[in-house]
């Protein structure tokens, strides 16, 4: 059990400042998850967490303890890496009994606590095989219940089942939440993908670049990013983004004008009284919010579809609207193929927008 | 532009077989991909049409012709790879005229700067034509590599995995970019890869590859709303379709101690079958005949996937973003009728709808 704070943390790799200015405060028993693309400054967050890296300056608490100067050995945190490191020669239970034989703990002891994390792992069976006849997910099993065993106050996970394939990975997720549920662990999880960041985390850290985005439950950051990169990184398909302009259209109608088409959508104007229509917007709309018909009808534009991704449960639909291409999903077959005239609006609701020049989101105020 | 026929084509390497007496015909200016797990014979099934690998039996025919005392230039496919291989210290222009230099070729200046041009304008890279490669993003890259591919202008585009190392979201737009040049140039194109998702949205027709075989083939929405047998139907979709244990009595499913309705029951009645039903297909609903544990809750922003223990069968659903539901929550659960599939137990075949 523990409470991690991160205070003006800094990292440079030489010249490169890696780490910029992160603050955050992971709570007792939490589930957060880093995401960013490689070279974000995610993993070397969580190894610094660990004290298997140094910060150039700040401060990391564990429970109130400032443990930046500490050594890993000192810390009692677990770490799970995406390779598995077990021990080829000893067995399954050996190799999780490990970290309580270099505490010399009790044989008796041992062997009850190994049995118990078997258990939640669903890998008693295998207690006396090699890593060697081990499945990848097993494997990985194993490296969790070794990481586990010693009760740390914290577990660190950085990619735990990236090289996993896709359906193991499905699994994975689900258990290793589950599993978080029943130990209540504090967790730190990294990874690049947002699906799994999404499916897992109590709160999402999005990181780019060395600098901290965005913190916030799933579904605050896919509904409400703070800015253009954690509006197009997390979600799939990718947000729809677009130079808009606003202009009135009547006493109590608003326009949006996607590019340098003269296509634009009459909006309610409280949807976008907040904005500045002098400044430089862009438009976010997310795939679900890019409604299609097969007829006219009011506040719908004619577009022409230009690619069908048929995935089964739904369609992703590609529009050319003037010079823009939007993204819309729709159900399965509702277009037949490409060249196809359909008529769009968006959703206002559902719609987004950023400061063209910084790409902060401008919200409504409440 | 060509045809593409493999008949009977058995490959060894050492006691494993990579290829089992494989029958496939990839027609005329289709993008045909061919889906299948590591190991399953994808690659070796590119490698055998480029003339990289000598089959131990079968034929290889392009257009009709056997192919089989032809080598690798004059067979004139292009591969493009997962690793792209270009040269790093010249530039994109040099990597692109690379393959048209050969003296074999005996192309003029002139037609090796159009087709430089054509390609680069078709892969929106004509602005980095002058860039040294190794200034490029991985992107940019492997549209270099593919572009090294189109100046050839080879009859078929043999390309192995050429997505998988990129990022999320730059698969996603190269996909469009990929399909659009496939209608641009209106060749022939065999694409290989794992990922279900790029399959679904990108082949003209799927190919599901197993242990070197050829399991079935179809266009995507066959493959996924009539996938032959339980192993197509678990490779395309995700979450994967539901299989569930059960019977056919009087027209409906029995499945325990519930009776489902099941629009196409075909003649399975009294066969031990499993019932295959999409994770979309699958209604939460107060009464309904199925009762399931929520064991886990994906938010994945637009929908939610619950993950559900009906006794010792985990069950994925698929339902909207806003419903409400909790880890642990009791669920009742019935489906679509006319959605249902029904597989053979043993044999994993579909026996319904016929």
């Amino acid at each position: 059990m523990a409470r991690i704070e991160l205070r003006n943390i800094q990292k440079y790799f030489g010249e490169v400042q890696v780490i910029k200015d992160l603050n955050l405060t992971i709570e007792d028993g939490e589930f957060v998850v880093m995401l960013g693309q490689s070279g974000c400054g995610k993993t070397t967050t969580l190894r610094a967490i660990a004290g298997l890296e140094t910060v150039t300056s700040g401060e990391i608490t564990i429970d109130g303890t400032a443990v930046q100067d500490r050594k890993a050995s000192q810390r009692d945190i677990a770490f799970v890496f995406q390779s598995f490191s077990l021990y080829p020669h000893m067995t399954v239970e050996e190799n999780i009994a490990f970290p309580l034989r270099a505490v010399r703990m009790a044989a008796a002891e041992r062997k009850a606590a190994v049995q118990e994390v078997a258990e939640v792992l669903h890998i008693a069976p295998l207690l006396h095989r090699r890593p060697s006849a081990l499945s990848g997910g097993d494997m990985q099993r194993v490296a969790i219940g070794r990481a586990l065993v010693r009760r740390p106050k914290a577990l660190l996970m950085d990619e735990p089942i990236g090289a996993l394939d896709a359906k193991l990975r499905e699994q994975m997720r689900a258990e290793i939440k589950r599993l978080h549920i029943a130990r209540g662990s504090t967790s730190v999880y990294v990874t690049h993908d947002q699906i799994e960041a999404m499916s897992l985390a109590d709160r999402i850290v999005v990181m780019h670049d060395g600098v901290l985005q965005q913190v916030g439950p799933p579904d605050e950051v896919y509904l409400h990013p703070a800015n253009l990169f954690v509006a197009q990184f997390v979600g799939s398909p990718v947000m729809n983004v677009a130079d808009v302009a606003i202009e009135s259209a009547g006493s109590d109608a608003a326009m949006l004008r996607l590019g340098a088409a003269g296509t634009g959508f009459a909006v309610p104007p409280a949807s976008v009284a907040h904005l500045d229509r002098a400044q430089g917007l862009r438009l976010g709309i997310r795939p679900e919010a890019v409604l299609l018909r097969h007829e006219p009808a009011e506040g719908y534009l004619e577009s022409e579809t230009t690619n069908i991704e048929p995935l089964g449960s739904h369609d992703i639909v590609d529009l050319s609207l003037g010079e823009t291409t939007l993204r819309a999903r729709a159900e399965s077959g509702f277009v037949s193929g490409e060249g196809q005239k359909v008529w769009v609006t968006l959703d206002p609701e559902r719609a987004h927008f950023f400061d063209a020049q910084s790409g902060h989101a401008l919200r409504r105020a409440g | 532009m060509a045809q593409i026929e493999l008949k009977g084509v058995t490959k060894r390497f050492g006691g494993q077989r990579a290829l089992r007496d494989l029958d496939l015909t990839v027609e005329d200016g289709e993008f045909f991909v061919l889906l299948g797990r590591t190991g399953a014979g994808k690659t070796t099934t590119l490698r055998v049409i480029a003339g990289l690998e000598t089959p131990d039996t079968g034929q290889v025919l392009i257009d009709g012709q056997d192919v089989a005392g032809w080598n690798v230039a004059e067979r004139d496919t292009a591969l493009v790879l997962q690793q792209y291989s270009l040269y790093p210290r010249l530039t994109v222009r040099g990597n692109l005229e690379f393959p048209l230099r050969p003296k074999i070729r005996a192309l003029d200046e002139a037609e090796i700067a159009r087709r430089v041009e054509a390609a680069a304008q078709t892969l929106q890279i004509t602005h980095l034509l002058d860039r040294k490669v190794e200034r490029l993003s991985g992107g940019e890259m492997q549209r270099v590599s593919i572009g090294r591919a189109i100046v050839r202008e080879p009859r078929v585009f043999l390309m192995d995995e050429p997505l998988s190392a990129l990022d999320a979201k730059l698969r996603e737009s190269l996909r469009v970019q990929l399909k659009r040049l496939h209608n641009d140039l209106g060749a022939t194109f065999l694409f290989v890869t794992h990922d279900q998702v790029e399959a679904m949205s990108m082949g003209d027709k799927i190919g599901v590859l197993r242990n070197g075989r050829l399991v079935q083939v179809g266009a995507p929405d066959e493959i996924y709303n009539r996938p032959a047998n339980t192993f197509v139907a678990r490779s395309v979709g995700s979450p994967p379709m539901n299989l569930i244990d059960g019977t056919l009595t009087g027209g409906a499913a029995r499945i325990g101690g519930a009776d489902l309705p099941v629009a196409n029951a075909g003649a399975a009645e009294g066969r031990e079958l499993m019932f295959g039903v999409r994770p979309e297909n699958l209604l939460l609903e107060g009464g309904a005949p199925l009762e399931g544990r929520v064991f886990d809750i994906e938010d994945q922003g637009v929908i939610r996937i619950l993950a559900i223990d009906m006794g010792e069968t985990r069950l994925h659903a698929t339902v909207p973003a806003r419903t409400r539901i909790a880890l642990d929550e009791t669920v009742r659960m019935g489906w679509q009728p006319d959605k249902v599939l029904l597989f053979d137990r043993r044999t994993g075949e579909r026996v319904a709808p016929g």
